[in-house]
């Protein structure tokens, strides 16, 4: 937290000019402490050696021990350090901190309890302390539950223990994959951890200045609340891709469902849905196959999508989007109803985790068109098709440059469909998910939009629906995207 | 067609003449006529390499907007060719012509990211392109209209994992032809001898096998790469060099082994696309490579075997012992008519004679080893 340094300024030069031993110099001193810690600066306390500093800094501190032990054994102690003992006894073990007391503000205000306590959230701009630390409360328990935090706690417990088996490193496979999840579990967990902390340091910060009548400090901490109040409103967000192949880019593939010609036309509408969507997020959008139809269209298309957290918004248009309108091939201008199919797949950059492929069980198959070949034909077309035999999965490229490089893409997008078979059969072996396989590749109906006789799109999982079926044809999707993923998550009841 | 030319283009009607003013190109009234083989003398015969547009400096800018009329010319004029090519020649079809409009469009401009943005191009935008817009014009219309390789178009062709530079004078690589890398790349990995020792790529034109080999070969494996044309071996060196393979490929011009003579006996490997289609069938080529490919690199003679018969008897001595040779051929026919002869004549100098297929199931390459 950027604020952090200003404010340490600020509250030791003032506690410096209160007497001695006063019990508002000691509370600012330990708040001092507290920042200290956080922060991981030292600073140096010259000033007064009494007992009550000892004791209140040690309150402080052992407050905070419980979540970041491991920050304060990094803790450098200059020299000249002389007003704080830090007891050895104090610092634990860092896996073993999970379970640790609920941290406090200085009258006993926990963040649980701040929620409990209904406080009426006001819009940001009007400034009421409690309404910012409402909000704030709010918005961690919700992060909470989109971690599923008590689910990870469990998991980080399994996860510890197997860490400190003895033998862990016999398999470095598997010991790298388990300190990987551990140490991103361990990192979201400390960040929730710091907020909850943050928040209850601001609301003592801030009784303690108005104890005082301190204006300025007063404003500077409710300054800090509003900030930390949208960040981690931001965080919210980012806890919805919390999942292992969220941040992973992915291959977005759509297919006509039957109905000739308007079918194959609703399938490129929905891929170049899905084209300006990526390309208004910064992704990279790359062809990898397109089959076009006949006469308008396509009959299939697969794109590449490169960027951070691509796979975790997409994945949430998985599913059968249908199509209601009178349709522009349709001489008697009849009203149609069209569906297109769209599967999401991760492009997982953890090679360890990849499907194995056997070169045997492949069959590459290029296209080319029939007739003498060599140096009598000039083409530019060099597309490959891979068949992956003992599953029938099949991938198809045909819009790179050179041969080798369209196999190589194919052999991505067959990676990727074999990982994502993988992991749904493990999924349903750990039966975990309840989703069946159906649905994770292809899915059920997910959406409407109707363009005649009136003009909506309407999410049938969120109930989410907009009136203006043009913006969202033109990629606007994010509303719909969030909408699921807070509702997949957020309904969750165990957490 | 012109009625879709945007009036910008009409009014200054000819930038065909600004962009290839020191080449005479077919005219464009020879589209649906029979294919007849222009001589190679109306093609630049400049030995200085022309450079690729991928790699040409971006100081052209024009708007985004004018970009996108252009790209919808294009794509309408690949669109008019419907059929015609597939049907008078086995040409391309308006598919691959549009994917080419793509791909022109990504050696054009400077930042490919900007592309995606031609669907709803911001007023005012402009973007840098590696030509001027009426050169794109013109050369677009090269490739429809008169059928102009789009390789020569753009002054590239992607192969394996190469982007190699190709011009006119110079045969634009194949994709069967990337097999013969790979089959020396699965001989170098067991044999020592193979993975350290001296190849020859005889007719190398733009250099491509010379460069694959050299990329598979140990630290101390060479190529060696001959071409009789000028424009060839300058090429070829061009590319050399951008991969920076100067040290493990040397180019020497000459007729296939004259210039090996100082490694007569000593070769690992020797490997070839020579000419190969029968005289009688140069006529009937497909209009891109007809018209303007070197009908060096095409012609094999009579039955399309002159310089394959060469090759194989030659091979034969210029190999050391377990040396391997690979050559490219018409396909089944010519590839049987070869083994029979080298089983015949050559039987005493090699063995392991095979022939293998392309990914068409085409029987495209002899292959066999010196005893």
């Amino acid at each position: 937290m950027g604020f952090f340094p200003n404010l340490m300024k600020t509250l030791y030069s003032r506690s410096l000019s209160l007497p001695q031993n006063s019990r508002r110099r000691n509370q600012k001193l330990s708040l001092l402490i507290s920042s200290f810690t956080e922060s991981n600066k030292t600073l140096i306390v010259q000033t007064t050696n009494s007992q009550s500093t000892i004791r209140s800094g040690f309150r402080v501190l052992k407050h905070t021990l419980a979540f970041s032990s491991s920050e304060i054994q990094t803790m450098k102690v200059p020299a000249s350090f002389h007003g704080l003992l830090v007891p050895s006894t104090g610092v634990r073990c860092g896996f073993c901190s999970l379970a640790a007391t609920e941290p406090r503000t200085s009258d006993g205000l926990t963040v649980n309890g701040i929620v409990a306590g209904r406080w009426p959230i006001l819009d940001e701009n009007e400034g009421d302390w409690k309404s910012h630390a409402a909000a704030i409360a709010q918005s961690i328990q919700l992060i909470k539950k989109r971690l599923q935090w008590k689910k990870m706690i469990v998991r980080l417990e399994m996860l510890s223990a197997e860490l400190n088996k003895a033998d862990l490193w016999d398999d470095p496979v598997h010991a790298g994959k388990i300190s990987r999840e551990h140490g991103s579990l361990m990192g979201k967990m400390k960040e929730v951890n710091r907020y909850e902390r943050e928040l209850l340091e601001h609301i003592d910060m801030l009784k303690l200045a108005r104890e005082e009548n301190d204006g300025e400090l007063e404003s500077e901490s409710l300054r800090a609340l509003l900030m930390m109040r949208s960040s981690v409103k931001e965080k919210e967000l980012e806890a919805l891709l919390a999942g292992e192949q969220d941040s992973c880019s992915c291959f977005i593939e759509v297919q006509a469902g039957a109905g000739g010609t308007e079918s194959m036309d609703w399938a490129a509408m929905v891929m170049s849905m899905y084209k300006s969507w990526a390309e208004c997020h910064r992704y990279g959008v790359t062809v990898v196959d397109e089959m076009p139809g006949e006469i308008a269209g396509i009959k299939r298309a697969t794109i590449k999508v490169d960027g951070e957290y691509a796979f975790g918004y997409a994945k949430a248009e998985v599913g059968v989007h249908r199509l209601v309108r009178i349709s522009p091939f349709d001489s008697a201008n009849r009203r149609h109803t069209s569906f297109a199919a769209v599967a999401v797949t991760p492009i997982l950059g953890d090679t360890s985790s990849h499907f194995q492929i056997n070169e045997s069980d492949l069959r590459i198959e290029r296209f080319r068109a029939g007739g003498p070949g060599g140096q009598h034909a000039n083409t530019t077309e060099s597309a490959v098709r891979i068949v992956h035999i003992p599953t029938g999965v099949t991938a198809t490229c045909q819009n790179e440059r050179s041969q080798h490089q369209n196999k190589a893409m194919a052999m991505a997008v067959l990676q990727s469909r074999l990982d994502q078979l993988e992991m749904t059969r493990q999924a349903q072996l750990n039966a975990q998910h309840t989703q069946s396989l159906t649905e994770i590749s292809w899915g059920n109906q997910i959406r409407t939009y109707v363009l005649h006789p009136y003009r909506m799109v309407k999410d049938l999982r969120t109930n989410y629906e907009v009136s203006d079926p043009d913006s969202v044809l033109e990629g606007d999707l994010d509303g719909f995207i969030l909408s699921f993923l807070s509702a997949s998550l957020d309904k969750d009841k165990d957490n | 067609m012109n009625s879709s030319l945007p009036r910008t283009i009409l009014s200054t009607i000819s930038p065909y003449s600004l962009a290839f003013k020191r080449q005479k190109l077919p005219i464009s009234t020879r589209v649906s006529g029979p294919v007849s083989f222009p001589s190679i003398s109306s093609i630049p015969s400049s030995q200085k390499p022309r450079i690729p547009l991928f790699l040409r400096p971006p100081i052209f800018t024009t708007s985004l907007s004018d970009l996108q009329k252009w790209q919808q010319w294009a794509n309408n004029l690949a669109l008019s060719v419907g059929s015609k090519f597939v049907d008078s020649d086995n040409g391309p079809d308006t598919n691959i012509l549009c994917r080419e409009v793509k791909w022109l469009l990504e050696d054009a401009v400077e930042d490919k990211s900007i592309l995606c943005q031609l669907v709803s191009p911001e007023n005012g935008k402009l973007v840098k392109l590696r030509a001027d817009l009426d050169e794109l014009y013109c050369l677009w219309k090269q490739r429809i209209e008169e059928r102009r390789p789009f390789q020569y178009i753009v002054g590239c062709e992607h192969w394996r994992d190469l982007v190699l530079s190709v011009q006119e004078g110079v045969l634009i690589p194949r994709p069967e032809t990337e097999l013969i890398v790979d089959l020396v790349s699965g001989l170098v990995l067991e044999e020592e001898g193979l993975r350290e020792g001296i190849w020859a790529d005889l007719g190398t034109g733009s250099g491509a096998i010379a460069i694959g080999l050299a990329r598979i070969l140990g630290d101390g494996g060479r190529v060696i790469a001959t071409d009789l044309s000028p424009i060839a071996v300058s090429i070829a060196a061009f590319n050399v060099k951008r991969y920076d393979l100067q040290d493990k490929v040397e180019i020497r011009q000459g007729s296939w082994f004259e210039p090996l003579e100082d490694v007569k006996g000593e070769l690992a490997g020797v490997v070839s696309n020579p000419p190969y289609i029968p005289s009688s069938q140069i006529v009937g080529l497909q209009a891109e490579v007809g018209r303007y490919e070197p009908r060096l690199a095409l012609d094999g003679g009579e039955n399309g075997m002159d310089d394959l018969l060469h090759l194989c008897e030659a091979a034969a001595l210029m190999l050391k012992p377990g040396g391997f040779f690979a050559f490219e051929t018409n396909g089944e026919k010519q590839s049987k008519f070869l083994l029979d002869f080298m089983t015949q004549k050559l039987a005493t100098n090699v063995h392991n004679l095979e022939a293998i297929s392309d990914f068409c199931g085409i029987k495209r390459f002899v292959t066999g080893f010196r005893r």
